[in-house]
């Protein structure tokens, strides 16, 4: 797979700073500042895919598809750090 | 300068297809201007007798997150006196969008800030016009810097002239 395209990486930032409004979540970085970030953690996500999918144990590893593999690290990520 | 009208959040026009979000913040009802794409919204009405000299569109507002940076508004008028050879079923008569400098948004989120901007009407804005005023956040910053992150809560657009 590969990084996602702008397209979608304004996507992403737009969903982040309407639920950041939605939360009144004050903040003061910069649209741009906060658009780096989403590239960063997108390419991050890229160079490491791998080694994640490396970590998880079989059968899982090969039972589940790339998508559920993706959305258990969400939840992961969600149970670990709350929903925000 | 005088007021000459003032447009809230439920007296706007909100008919565009990229149009600014009527929503109820606090108790109060807002107009929710998004930061990743420009938004609009229509203020319209009759000039009324005695306008004259410089227009200026003043916008008030908070933003919903954001404490550093700035916002970008943008507006265009549309000025059509009875007899005009406009064919409204089919066309529009906006100018140029006029942009305000762009205002840097208080160090705390939810406090009130106002901006504004000088209109430029193409031809003229005369007593008895039908008129809109087509105001934008200007938020892909063509006209104007735009960096604040999150929604823009406009509260109140006030029209002012120079009486």
């Amino acid at each position: 797979m590969t990084v996602l395209d702008t397209t979608n990486r304004v996507v992403v930032w737009a969903t982040m700073m309407q639920r950041m409004s939605d939360g009144r979540e004050s903040t003061a970085l910069t649209k741009a500042q906060l658009r780096a970030a989403v590239d960063a953690i997108d390419d991050w996500v890229e160079a490491n895919a791998a080694a994640f999918n490396s970590a998880i144990p079989q059968p899982a590893r090969g039972a589940l598809t790339t998508a559920q593999k993706a959305r258990l690290l969400m939840l992961i990520a969600e149970q670990r750090y709350g929903v925000g | 300068m005088a007021t000459r009208f003032v447009w809230t959040p439920q007296s706007v026009d909100l008919v565009r297809s990229a149009a600014a979000q009527l929503t109820v913040v606090n108790g109060i009802p807002v107009l929710a201007f998004d930061a990743s794409a420009d938004e609009i919204c229509d203020l319209p009405g009759v000039a009324p007798q005695g306008l004259t000299g410089t227009l200026t569109l003043v916008v008030f507002g908070f933003m919903a997150s954001a404490t550093s940076g700035t916002v970008g508004m943008g507006a265009a008028v549309e000025a059509i006196t009875p007899g005009d050879a406009v064919d409204r079923d089919t066309t529009t008569a906006f100018g140029a969008i006029n942009y305000a400098t762009s205002a840097t948004v208080p160090g705390t989120a939810g406090y009130e800030f106002a901006t504004s901007i000088t209109l430029t009407v193409s031809g003229s804005l005369a007593a008895g016009d039908d008129f809109r005023i087509e105001a934008r956040r200007d938020a892909d910053g063509t006209g104007s810097t735009d960096s604040a992150t999150g929604d823009w809560y406009v509260t109140r657009f006030e029209l002012r002239d120079a009486a």
